[in-house]
């Protein structure tokens, strides 16, 4: 990927639209003028941290800062000692957000392409840091292309070029690699907008045209599958952040008529294999990709991917490409001599018919497991006989606790705080 | 006593809701009695009971089964009714008595 200088939006023709706003098209040219100039117009300083809502200012936040030479720094969390600490941590810096660029934004005539280095560095962005300070990741252009023609390939229809709605923020590999990425290489477009609740997600489906994907994750699907929303023809749903229930899936792909794919990916490689959730829980890796199994954790091997990717995560292989992911390394347990992986039993818990959503932790070291359970209209002892079929007893969660939700965070995850909380522990 | 009691004590409608948000978001910690009216319901600031966008979710669906009131977050009304349970409880009786 040396030196080759590629244009931003070699995938659209001046005229088509990149972003919609309020119903109406940004074109092409128009974000290419308004990046252009925003190349010039940005402080001078070797991180541009980018925290543009509007995908519209990310995008051309982004590309003018990719133009010039500069890195924008994604961070995962908006929490003011996060931010603050990213400052220090990378002081010669310029903050961008849709405030600061609200009299900036002027529309030029069209200069010629905006190109950009394959090799390039453009962005850092951050694992989220559960323990310890956030971890900085290095994305180049040229890779974070080429992971999205793998993507494509397996989320989008072939030959169309989709109208993107995202309920995920641009700053995370998620929404990054689907907002972005995704968008400049198939030529595609994506709403402005970060819609949150249902009805804010139907109006932003029916304010751009078909072909239309919606790109979110389980917990803002769900809201969406209960409040049973009537959508506009929708062509796939995207989900990513934590594993999907497969009756989730399964009700969304009634309810609209759509596919629903699913991405397993990390802030590292961005996505790495995707599954369609109804026809069964295995994943296939992307092309020229695959994952070594190890009890350490797996390493995924992409051909598109500077160097091999150690992951948190156990997985069973059924192919070098094929695979289940069965626990996360440090996840394993031991209850009396015997080991077992929470996730693994969490997916079991989860596979128990009337059971919506579930999540198996262990509450204190060397204690057996405790579930919290969104199961409205069967019994604790239907549960507890349905795993006791397939665990050892010692795994059978308990105290086995109806919720009537998960409490999970922003990014869809369940704080281990919320759930001793959930399950009524100090 | 002075305006304070008037500003901390929920009217029905507020610990209707009050009860509902307790219940929906499983906040196990916090009583719905012990919500104060005017206090922020989202950020970190004092005060604040703390709540994300996740958790804007899950009341917008028991708000909608209770009341049959949709809100949506794109409309500048219904951000500032976010704002606390009190502005909450205004704007959903306010969309329930124009039908």
């Amino acid at each position: 990927m040396n030196g080759a200088a590629m244009p931003a939006f070699g995938a659209h023709a001046p005229q088509d639209v990149v972003v919609w706003q309020g119903g109406a098209g940004v074109t092409a040219a128009t974000l290419e003028a308004q990046a252009g100039d925003l190349a010039v117009a940005l402080p001078d300083a070797r991180h541009v941290i980018n925290l543009c809502d509007s995908r519209r200012n990310f995008l051309a936040v982004f590309l003018a800062a990719a133009h010039s030479g500069r890195v924008c720094l994604l961070p995962a969390s908006r929490a003011p000692q996060a931010l603050a600490e990213l400052r220090d941590e990378y002081p010669d810096h310029c903050v961008v957000t849709d405030e600061s660029l609200a009299g900036r934004v002027r529309t030029h005539a069209w200069r010629g392409p905006l190109q950009i280095d394959a090799a390039r560095l453009v962005a850092l962005t951050f694992t989220s840091g559960s323990t310890g300070r956030p971890q900085a990741h290095e994305k180049h252009w040229g890779c974070l292309l080429a992971t999205a023609a793998r993507a494509q390939e397996r989320l989008l229809p072939p030959g169309q070029r989709c109208n993107i709605v995202a309920t995920v923020p641009s700053q995370h590999m998620y929404g990054l690699e689907t907002t972005l990425s995704l968008v400049l290489l198939t030529g595609g477009a994506v709403s402005d907008g970060r819609p949150l609740l249902p009805a804010d997600v139907r109006q932003a489906l029916a304010d751009i045209p078909a072909p239309r994907v919606l790109v979110t994750t389980p917990a803002h699907l769900r809201a969406c599958v209960e409040a049973k929303l009537k959508l506009p023809a929708l062509e796939r749903i995207v989900s990513a952040t934590a594993p999907l229930a497969r009756p989730l899936a399964e009700a969304a792909e009634a309810l609209w008529h759509a596919r629903v794919h699913e991405i397993y990916g990390c802030t590292e490689a961005g996505s790495m294999a995707t599954r369609r959730t109804v026809e069964g829980d295995a994943w296939l890796a992307h092309a020229g990709a695959w994952f070594e199994s190890r009890e350490s954790g797996a390493i995924y091997h992409g051909s598109h991917l500077p160097a091999p990717i150690p992951l948190q995560d156990l997985l069973e292989s059924e192919t070098p490409r094929i695979f289940r992911l069965i626990g996360r390394a440090g996840d394993m347990i031991k209850v009396a001599g015997k080991r077992a992986s929470l996730a693994e039993l969490s997916r079991r818990l989860l596979a128990v018919p009337g059971v919506h959503d579930a999540v198996v932790f262990l509450p204190e070291e060397g204690a057996r497991p405790a579930a919290l359970v969104v199961a409205p209209g069967i019994s604790r002892e239907t549960i507890a006989a349905a795993l006791a079929a397939q665990v050892d007893p010692v795994f059978v969660p308990r105290p086995l606790r109806f919720v009537d939700t998960l409490p999970r965070n922003e990014s869809g995850k369940t704080p281990r705080a919320a759930l001793l909380a959930a399950l009524g522990v100090r | 006593m002075p305006d304070s009691t008037a500003t901390l004590a929920q009217t029905g409608n507020e610990a209707a809701l009050a009860a509902l948000l307790v219940d929906a978001l499983n906040l196990q910690d916090v009583k719905a009695a012990d919500i104060t009216p005017t206090a922020p319901l989202f950020g970190h600031e004092n005060g604040s009971l703390g709540l994300d966008s996740i958790d804007a979710l899950e009341i917008a669906l028991a708000i909608q089964r209770k009341y049959g009131v949709e809100l949506r977050s794109a409309e500048p009304d219904t951000r500032s009714a976010f704002a606390s349970l009190r502005d909450l409880a205004a704007h959903v009786h306010g969309r329930l008595d124009r039908g």
